[in-house]
């Protein structure tokens, strides 16, 4: 079979990571997937494609945005697939209800918004996939989609030396309410037991200076004083080549995960990176959730209540939760690899 | 003719003159031409229509990527119109392999996401008719169409002789002007044409008055461009504190005229890729319209195909500092070239005459 993603290519963010599996795993399987676009220096490892018409099915694969489905770029897509071969990945939950979680995050600013993606939706095609377990609206299909990359995996033999006792990296994106209540606290009580600590991606250090406009302060909110204050270093994002690599000289790293997301249940590439990497991988979820992903021992990774514990526990006590990781990377590996991912990508769009 | 012109419309930017001028010569030439989209209040002038199925036409007027409607629109107006009836102006050379021109390109894709190839192959898929408002085309599969026009009714002081007309220029029948330099236009790649019009002007500064510039991004570099590191965008503050220069905002197209007619001289600039390219703007007619002596800082060949040769001496090429000394110690010669230019623009590039070129495309 022969899929086109039509996405929105950023080194450093979204889905890339997981394209880029699909890319390489697909052609091991005897499948083609490439990625809308001309060949481009910055994403070395993805193969991409403007032969819209030699593909079986185009797969949009749309975040929480939608300004690069453009008026140019769409039409010629859409005028080259019929709808029956085109289907949505809804990674960010768009299509659901519009909700407030915890009157915080938010999918959409109002209904009025809402209508509108949903009627690019319509346009798009029928089909809606969402990266979730559990979808909450009918019609849509669960289809996991981000997997684990037993080839990406980090040996602890040829790793790096490990700069930092806890990594966050991810983006200042509906996080500072997890980050501020729960991670901050917990590292305020211990932080002289604590080394280096850095949080790496965009907006730790000050929001954009679009996000007034956008009526988003409240996802980009941040305290970059007191970030100085408990000495946690700030660095911008790496390439998305580079996030397991660097993950691997932590000896934690922490997953933080925006509200909306938690509560959809949508899985991302960073559940699965953070495993492949050589670290000790903590994930600020409930016991439950880690474990419907993780599997039994995933239990263990969950950094939910007693974060301070948990955190000097883990660097304290290493070879257990190597162990630990070890047990997660086996379940991943038979659950959620990228072989399985393609399957099902394929069995979605063939039903 | 039903016509009906797809584009985004800005009271401050982008072709709302110009779509202004094709409803009224239209309506003068018998046509009818509407706006695609729902009547708004702030463009109560314009007729708007969703009634697709009414027209014989469509004419996507193309500056980035959402000038083009939102999907579902644009979805119903690509199944409702044949390909063969629609036509693009593509304003800004999009359809065009990657040109790049100091700072200046046609193809912006950290502004926009979009990479050349996705223009060019995004515009054919829109229609096989691309027009570009230049000269001479780089592309063999572009019409040259110059879009924009001068409307002679728009002159904001008509005089019956340059005498007259310098007369008043000169304070002596009409009060003296606010101002002697006024621009108006976004600071999007023309930087670094200001920064060598204000040195050269330099010398001359305090002969001058007020000098003010009206638009985005004169006062300060916009903080997006630098989060993007997008370069065309500069200014130099103490260059401007030195010579004194005003900024404000923009103004409305409704107020341009009368903006410009408050100075004694008022620049046509170019970016860096229309001169490249040929290309002709709103502004570069609408200048004419206003009370004002217009200093032509503009390619040879623009000048003389588009003004007619008597305005080659409005032209200031090296020594701008001299023909503005020149132009105040000879106004009444520097009239004369202004009317005459003016008649030349009203005989070649009238609006009424744009109209029919288009026209004479579509049914081609």
């Amino acid at each position: 079979m022969k899929i086109l993603f039509v996405m929105d290519t950023r080194v450093d963010r979204g889905s890339i990571q997981a394209a880029a599996n699909y890319v390489r795993v697909a052609e091991k399987m005897g499948h083609v997937i490439a990625i809308y676009g001309h060949p481009n220096p910055d994403f070395p490892s993805l193969r991409f494609s403007a032969d819209i018409h030699t593909f079986d099915y185009v797969v949009f694969i749309i975040e929480g945005w939608r300004r690069w489905m453009s008026g140019l770029r769409v039409p010629r897509v859409l005028s080259a697939v019929p709808r029956e071969r085109r289907a949505i990945l809804d990674t960010d939950g768009m299509y659901n209800q519009a909700i407030s979680v915890d009157s915080y995050d938010f999918n959409y600013l109002s209904e009025q918004d809402r209508s509108e993606w949903l009627a690019h939706y319509r346009l798009l095609a029928d089909r809606i996939l969402q990266p979730t377990l559990a979808p909450h609206q009918p019609g849509v299909r669960s289809l996991p989609f981000y997997g684990y990359d037993a080839d990406a995996q980090v040996s602890c033999h040829t790793s790096f030396a490990k700069r930092f006792d806890i990594l966050q990296v991810g983006h200042n994106w509906w996080r500072w309410r997890q980050v501020s209540e729960s991670l901050l606290p917990a590292i305020e009580k211990i932080r002289p037991q604590l080394g280096e600590i850095c949080f790496v991606g965009l907006w730790w250090d000050a929001p954009p200076s679009r996000a007034g406009g956008m009526n988003f302060e409240a996802a980009f909110c941040v305290d970059p004083e007191r970030l100085r204050r408990l000495q946690i270093e700030v660095k911008p994002p790496v390439p998305y080549t580079q996030v397991i690599p660097l993950m691997s000289e932590g000896r934690i790293n922490v997953m933080t995960q925006r509200p909306l997301f938690r509560h959809f249940k949508l899985l991302t590439s960073k559940y699965f990176e953070i495993v492949s990497a050589d670290t000790i991988p903590l994930v600020m979820l409930d016991p439950a959730e880690a474990e419907s992903v993780y599997g039994p021992a995933g239990r263990e990774l969950a950094l939910h209540g007693g974060v301070a514990d948990k955190l000097l526990d883990a660097l304290h006590h290493t070879e257990t939760y190597r162990q630990i990781a070890h047990e997660v990377r086996r379940h991943l590996l038979a659950h959620h690899s990228y072989f399985r991912r393609v399957q099902e990508l394929v069995e979605a769009l063939q039903t | 003719m039903n016509l009906l012109l797809v584009a985004k419309l800005d009271r401050y930017a982008r072709a709302i003159n110009t779509i202004t001028q094709y409803v009224r010569a239209g309506k003068d030439l018998g046509h009818n031409v509407s706006v695609f989209g729902e009547w708004r209040s702030e463009f109560s002038w314009l007729p708007h229509s969703l009634e697709i199925g009414a027209f014989d036409f469509a004419v996507f007027v193309i500056y980035e990527t959402d000038d083009f409607p939102e999907l579902p629109h644009l979805a119903r107006l690509l199944d409702d119109i044949p390909r063969e009836r629609r036509v693009i102006v593509d304003c800004c050379g999009r359809y065009n392999d990657t040109v790049q021109v100091e700072h200046d390109s046609n193809h912006f894709q950290k502004l926009d996401g979009h990479h050349g190839w996705e223009w060019i192959e995004g515009l054919r898929a829109v229609s096989d008719n691309i027009l570009q408002p230049t000269l001479r085309p780089l592309r063999g599969d572009v019409r040259p169409f110059r879009f924009h026009g001068y409307d002679p009714t728009a002159v904001a002081r008509s005089y019956s002789s340059a005498g007259e007309a310098a007369s008043a220029w000169s304070g002596a029948t009409n009060g003296v002007k606010p101002c002697g330099v006024a621009y108006l236009g976004s600071n999007w790649q023309r930087w670094t044409q200001m920064r060598r019009f204000l040195e050269a002007i330099e010398p001359i500064r305090d002969k001058l008055g007020t000098i003010r510039l009206a638009g985005w991004g004169w006062d300060q570099r916009p903080d997006w461009a630098s989060e993007l590191g997008v370069s065309g965008v500069d200014v130099d503050t103490t260059l401007l504190g030195r010579l004194r220069v005003e900024t404000t905002p923009g103004v409305t197209f409704d107020n341009a005229i009368s903006f410009m007619s408050q100075a004694h001289f008022s620049p046509i600039f170019h970016r860096p890729l229309f001169n490249y390219l040929c290309f002709v703007t709103n502004r570069t007619f609408e200048t004419f319209c206003a009370d004002t002596i217009p200093l032509l800082i503009l390619p040879d060949q623009l000048i003389e195909s588009i003004y007619g040769p008597e305005a080659r001496l409005l032209a200031p090429h090296e020594d701008l500092a001299w023909k503005l000394d020149d132009i105040m110690r000879h106004p009444e010669m520097y009239w004369d070239v202004v009317l005459k230019t003016r008649r030349h623009l009203a005989q070649h590039h009238s609006y009424r005459k744009r109209f029919q070129e288009l026209v004479t495309i579509l049914e081609s």
